[in-house]
């Protein structure tokens, strides 16, 4: 597949570089003839294809329980294909042993051995952070039907700028996301980094996570949120620590400067109402902040691929992209006043 | 030591004393955790004390089901017979309920003990 | 028991058999709908169930074909979410729970020697209740009206009226009332089989399937009533706007997590037991010898039925509950998989020692295994936390659970229709069809599910109506299709095999696969059930006990003939099943259908929020149940011994806890126990999220608390008193009758006080609001014990309660010790409780 069937079929498509695999599996089908330890030519949202600690640990757990759950699933049928097809009948005696070796003792030990293992990793996936919090990069992540509002917050905890649907983190670094509700319940997961972590509202809830490797993934909402839920994904870029603070820098003075007729219109549309602009009078908070828009991954949270197009599909129907969107429908604007807008966004960076 | 274990008793319901008494874990285990770290007590009580009081709670119950499967053994008459005890007579409906009895103290026992594992690993109210 | 059998002649016998067929006779005509027989009840409760069972398969294929291609616009988000909502809802609460109460209620009373279930009507008002129920629900899908907030109904997004329209409100509703029948039939699978078996099947003789199903109803016991308890929350929210889940004033989305997956754990097993309890009756018939390991079996239902409550967090493994929490209920997931694992070795242990004939029932049974196996060890992988964490709420999980379920469940039901169709039309299933079936439904099966985990791990989550086509989702969804399609045509076959018709067998052949259970002996031309109730004297009686299908036929066992007229069983004893009482059972009744669709109304009413109705139904309701119980129930009989046969005279009227209905009342009584302690952790849940719980809003003071606690227990003193005087005579009785009806009174009125003097808004936070809900629940109760006062009342007057008569007011006595209970927790809570935490 390549990215003009991506952009035809109106799929998101990722910028940017996606070391260690090309995101693509060309030989899914073998892999339903073969086992799955292949599996992990899979991409950008896999959990077996780890870009972090946390998701690397689960990866290794996951073959360990797949090698063991092979075996046993194999002895057990095994067992009871023998017990149908054997020639001569058993005595009580040895049936009974076999309940209580087979049926209680071995499952006994081998849980047993497992739920330490399992219990062991868990503290060392997630380490107690409140202590050290105050030195980690906290990242806030407010999930929205059906969008997600990022905001990057400073030393003294509060907001230094807001962004949308894309996360960015340095790399090697334990970053603390604090993850919110206003609405329902969303759940903030980003398979190749680890575990997913429910946003409730009323509650805030705490999700540190390590990237091991650069590159751009895909999070997505994992808890059912209402009609669009299938359509809340977000774009997460692992950056080099010295690109990532060149971003800030750049994201924290961004001038919002582009095509003025286009800002223009913008603003006499009535989008400055729900959306805002760094550097424009545009403040709006209901809706996504646009500051560099143009250099997003996708439209409308990980719908559509990032492009003028699409852009002034989603300003025109929202709803059509993506079911019981918040944002009202825009069909009654011209057509190139649309376009403008769609250009102008197009063009932030 | 006699007037600690009570005589035998006929009913079905001591077939759940075992399985009561991991019940009865599992609960007090969940809600003092629970409580102890949606109220943040970690201020006042170190973690480490409650980990020590529940590790203490869990010996108690593993002795209660011990005790439960002692009853039980005596109930299957100390082993005197082998199952299948499917004879049409008290004793054999006796030995049925002692031998049932003591599997499920043997499940509660393994119950008991994994639910204590997490009391060793893990150290903090960390979600 | 060596009482001599009894021998009549062919004339006598005659009589006997056209007494009984008359006594048992199955109305005719319109008034058949009026049956409340088991084999009647049962049958309809499991065609229907089944029917629902295709209904919700038909959504899923809608949804596999959604799924099919990426960016795929063949429904619309909204259909869709409302398919996978009915989806779970339906063959969860429509199919999973009903078929195995449907199963229990045909089956038993043959298998444990009875000649009825202690309450038939019962199960026939939960029948009527459950179609009523499932029909609003399922109906709901084609008025756009469907709920769409998923089976789990999580608020705030299904609380909200703005998120979800009426369609919570029916899956609420509709639901509660099926909960209800659900309710019922516990109760009377509970009775049934721990006083109904026949004389002499101790309990080391009961049928396996009869200690899982014992073992289930005491779990929907446990189960069911936690959900109903957070359906009124939920409901209170929806309808009044009461902030149960409203984190803005003080409520907690959580804790309905926590109130429904209480309910929502134990049902998986209370799904899979009567399943493998199938199983159990299954392969002992197809290795022909007794099953190895009866008391594992009885560890595996015991010990799984307990674990089973404490895996509930298990599904909420990622709402940021702290480590330690979740690490005690990754353990007991882990634990339960023990019984588990000893269920299928038993099967595996009896079949290594007998001789194993290998036909379509064990075909289903085999494949059962064989799937539910899968299930059960990436069960074990998601107990473990860590891996939860990255596979839940994906593909994996459904993956997972359509292997158990299907595997553990699904599978071995049909396996059940293949053995058991003989025994309920007399003629058996094809071997053909069957084996065609099995291979389409076991390959689509595994085409469907198998690369589901695939696409769970690659991070595709679950409930999605759509996907990107460029991340390696797009061929496992196809394969998925083209398999589920498979699937369907395979359970297409299993219907088509069962509608087609069948040449009648050349001969009778009661127990064509020579199975040993006492069902096997019944007759499917006949309603009575037993000829005659036998003598067990073993599990297996129809291998070991010889000419014994002879001997029940010649009615030379108890009760062969009927000639009070009335439908009489036998009761016994609970451990060594001896014989202590003659039971007058209900027979056919409207009653029954009009209480259900009175309270079907009125459940239904309330969605529409039509009040009016809703009180007609109510009323209509109330005197169904009424004329029901006065007419129904504890008749005083014209002798006080009858004779039921082989020289044993038995009493008619037994009351107390000897009698059925005390028995009945514990039950249900545990059950709305369980309902109440619910409601107040749900009390004690909100003060542990809260720095300020009680200090937040007015409270109930505490004089008005305490002096409703006092009037309670006074007037569960006098309702003691009252039994006590009725002993003596009748006069006593009736004073004290009044004084306890005039207390109560007062007591509730009390009660409703402390709230209400000080103005406590239950609109304003969530602790007036749990308060209200706390004395509510129990004024509603003590109403409820004060009509049971007045009823004694009528009926000591009427001369239908007298002091050797006094079932009535003994299981009213029952009902105000849990009602003195309740009152003392709901006051000593909400009026003391705030003075503990100053």
């Amino acid at each position: 597949m390549n990215d003009d069937r991506l952009a035809a079929s109106g799929q998101p498509i990722r910028s940017g570089p996606r070391p260690g695999h090309n995101g693509i599996c060309r030989h899914d089908y073998l892999l339903l003839l073969v086992f799955p330890l292949l599996a992990s030519c899979s991409g950008v949202q896999s959990v077996l294809d780890p870009a972090g600690p946390e998701a690397a640990g689960v990866a290794t757990l996951f073959y360990t329980m797949l090698i063991g759950g092979v075996v046993i699933w194999s002895g057990v049928v095994g067992l009871f294909f023998y017990a149908v097809r054997k020639r001569k009948v058993h005595s009580t005696k040895t049936a009974g042993r076999l309940i209580l070796w087979g049926g209680a003792v071995f499952p006994t030990v081998v849980l047993a051995a497992l739920l330490g293992y399992g219990v062991w990793l868990m503290p060392a996936m997630r380490p107690w952070f409140q202590d050290d919090a105050r030195g980690m990069r906290r990242i806030e992540v407010t999930g929205e039907q059906f969008w997600w509002r990022v905001r990057y917050l400073g030393e003294d905890g509060k907001p230094v700028f807001e962004t949308a649907n894309e996360v960015r983190i340095p790399v090697g670094e334990r970053v603390a996301f604090l993850l919110k509700s206003p609405d329902v319940i969303h759940s903030f997961w980003i398979p190749v980094l680890g575990g997913k972590m429910d946003m409730i509202p009323g509650r805030e809830n705490r999700l540190t996570l390590v990237a091991g490797k650069p590159g751009t993934y895909r999070g997505v909402c994992a808890e059912f949120c209402g009609p669009s839920h299938a359509l809340m994904a977000f774009t997460v870029h692992v950056m080099e620590r010295q690109d990532y603070e060149a971003w800030l820098s750049a994201r924290k003075t961004s001038s919002g400067a582009g095509d003025a007729e286009g800002l223009a219109l913008f603003l006499r549309h009535g989008c400055a109402a729900c959306h805002a602009i760094s550097g424009t009078e545009a403040r709006g908070t209901i809706g996504p902040d646009l500051t560099g828009f143009g250099e997003r991954g996708s439209v409308g949270a990980g719908t559509l691929a990032n492009t003028a197009e699409h852009i002034a599909r989603f300003i025109r129907f929202p709803d059509g992209v993506k079911p019981e969107v918040r944002m009202p429908h825009f069909s009654m604007l011209a057509d190139a006043d649309v376009e403008r807008i769609a250009a102008y966004l197009k063009g932030l960076r | 030591m006699k007037s600690f274990i009570p005589r035998e008793v006929e009913t079905l319901w001591t077939l759940f004393t075992a399985p009561t008494v991991w019940a009865l874990h599992f609960v007090v285990c969940y809600a003092a955790v629970a409580i102890f770290c949606a109220k943040g007590m970690a201020e006042e009580i170190a973690f480490g004390t409650l980990r020590l009081g529940l590790g203490i709670f869990t010996l108690l119950a593993l002795a209660m089901i011990v005790l439960s499967s002692y009853l039980a053994w005596r109930q299957w008459g100390f082993g005197s017979g082998d199952p299948p005890h499917d004879a049409a007579t008290r004793e054999d409906r006796k030995y049925f309920q002692g031998f049932a009895t003591l599997l499920l103290s043997g499940l509660s026992f393994v119950a008991v003990v994994y639910a204590a594992i997490p009391l060793i690993f893990i150290a903090e109210c960390q979600p | 028991m060596t009482a001599e059998l009894g021998n009549f002649s062919a004339e006598e016998r005659a009589a006997q058999e056209e007494r009984l067929r008359k006594v048992w006779e199955t109305p005719k005509g319109l008034r058949y709908w009026t049956s409340v027989n088991n084999s009647e009840i049962g049958l309809w409760y499991g065609v229907t169930a089944f029917v629902f069972m295709l209904f919700a398969g038909l959504l899923g294929l809608l949804m596999r074909l959604q799924l099919a291609v990426p960016n795929n616009d063949l429904i619309s988000a909204d259909l869709f979410n409302q398919a996978f909502t009915l989806h779970g809802t339906v063959m969860m609460f429509l199919f999973a729970v009903p078929i195995f109460e449907a199963i229990a209620i045909f089956l038993l009373p043959s298998m444990l020697g009875a000649r009825e279930l202690p309450f038939p009507r019962l199960s026939a008002f939960g029948f009527w209740s459950f179609v009523l129920g499932g029909i609003f629900v399922c109906g709901s899908i084609f008025f756009n009206a469907a709920p769409s907030a998923g089976w789990f109904m999580y608020p705030p997004l299904a609380t909200s009226e703005e998120f979800s329209g009426i369609g919570a409100d029916i899956w609420l509703l509709g639901l509660s009332f099926i909960e209800v029948a659900s309710i019922a039939a516990a109760v009377e699978i509970i009775v049934g089989i721990m006083k109904c078996r026949a004389p002499g099947m101790r309990i080391n003789l009961m049928p396996m399937f009869a200690w899982y199903l014992l073992i289930v109803a005491g779990m929907i016991l446990f189960a069911f009533p936690p959900l109903i308890a957070g359906d009124i929350l939920f409901e209170m929210e929806r309808m009044f706007d009461w902030p149960f889940f409203d984190a803005e004033r003080g409520g907690d989305p959580l804790l309905w997590q926590h109130l429904f997956w209480i309910f929502g754990h134990p049902e998986v097993y209370i799904i899979f037991l009567p399943a493998i309890a199938l199983m159990a009756m299954i392969v002992p018939t197809f290795s022909q010898r007794p099953i190895v390991g009866y008391s594992w079996i009885v560890l595996a239902a015991v010990g799984t039925g307990f674990l089973s409550f404490g895996l509930w967090v298990h599904h909420m493994f990622a709402t940021g509950l702290p480590q330690i929490s979740l690490a005690f209920f990754s353990a007991a997931s882990e634990a339960v998989a023990i019984p588990t694992g000893v269920q299928i070795f038993v099967f595996i242990a009896t079949m290594l020692a007998g001789r194993v004939i290998f036909s379509v029932p064990m075909l289903f049974g085999a494949g059962g295994v064989i799937i539910f196996v899968v299930g059960g060890l990436t069960g074990v992988m998601v107990a473990l936390v860590p891996f939860d964490w990255q596979a839940h709420d994906t593909y994996f999980v459904v993956a997972h659970l359509h292997y158990v379920l299907i595997g553990g469940m699904l599978f071995p039901i049909v396996a059940g229709i293949y053995y058991y169709f003989p025994f309920v039309r007399g003629k058996k299933l094809s071997d053909a069809w069957g084996k065609v079936a099995f291979w389409l439904m076991f390959c689509g099966f595994n085409i469907a599910f198998f690369p589901m985990h695939f696409s769970g791990l690659r991070g595709m989550p679950r409930r999605v109506f759509t996907y990107p086509g460029d991340i390696g989702w797009d061929w496992f969804n196809l394969v998925s299709t083209i398999g589920a399609f498979i699937f369907a045509s395979g359970v297409a076959t299993v219907v088509i095999d069962i509608l087609r018709p069948k040449p009648k067998p050349a001969a009778r052949d009661l127990n064509p696969w020579n199975s040993g259970t006492l069902e096997w002996t019944n007759d499917p031309e006949e309603s009575w059930g037993m000829r005659s109730v036998p003598i067990i004297t073993s599990r297996y009686p129809l291998w070991d006990q010889p000419n014994l299908q002879r001997d029940m036929e010649a009615g030379r066992f108890y009760l062969p003939d009927a000639t009070s007229g009335e439908r009489e069983t036998l009761v016994t004893s609970v451990l060594d099943a001896d014989p202590i009482q003659c039971l007058r059972v209900g027979g056919t009744s409207y009653v029954t259908i009009i209480s259900a669709l009175g309270l079907g109304g009125v459940f239904i009413a309330l969605t529409f929020h039509w009040w009016i109705t809703t009180i007609i139904c109510a009323v209509i309701t109330f005197v169904a149940i009424i004329v029901w119980l006065w007419t129904g129930t504890a008749p005083i009989p014209e002798e006080p011994e009858i004779d039921v046969g082989l020289g044993l005279k038995l009493p008619i009227y037994v009351s107390g806890p000897a009698s059925v209905g005390w028995w009945a009342m514990f039950i249900t009584m545990v059950g709305d126990g369980t309902a109440f302690a619910s409601l107040i952790f749900g009390y004690f849940f909100y003060w542990t999220i809260h720095e300020d719980f009680t200090a937040a809003a007015q409270g109930p003071g505490i004089l008005w608390p305490i002096v409703a606690l006092v009037l309670f227990v006074v007037a569960w003193v006098l309702t003691l008193l009252a039994r006590e005087l009725n002993e003596k005579g009748t006069v006593g009785a009736r004073l004290a009758l009044v004084a306890c009806f005039i207390v109560t009174v007062a007591a509730l009125l009390a009660g409703l006080a402390g709230p209400y003097f000080h103005a406590m808004d239950p609109t304003a936070n969530v602790y007036p609001a749990i308060v209200w809900v706390l004395v509510i629940w129990t004024v509603t109760h003590a109403v409820v014990g004060g009509i049971m006062h007045l009823y004694c009342l009528a009926r000591s007057f009427a001369g239908r309660m007298t002091s050797e008569y006094d079932q009535d007011i003994r299981n009213v006595t029952l009902y105000w010790h849990f009602m003195a209970v309740t009152a003392v927790v709901t006051f000593g809570v909400i009026g003391l409780f705030p003075m503990v935490t100053e």
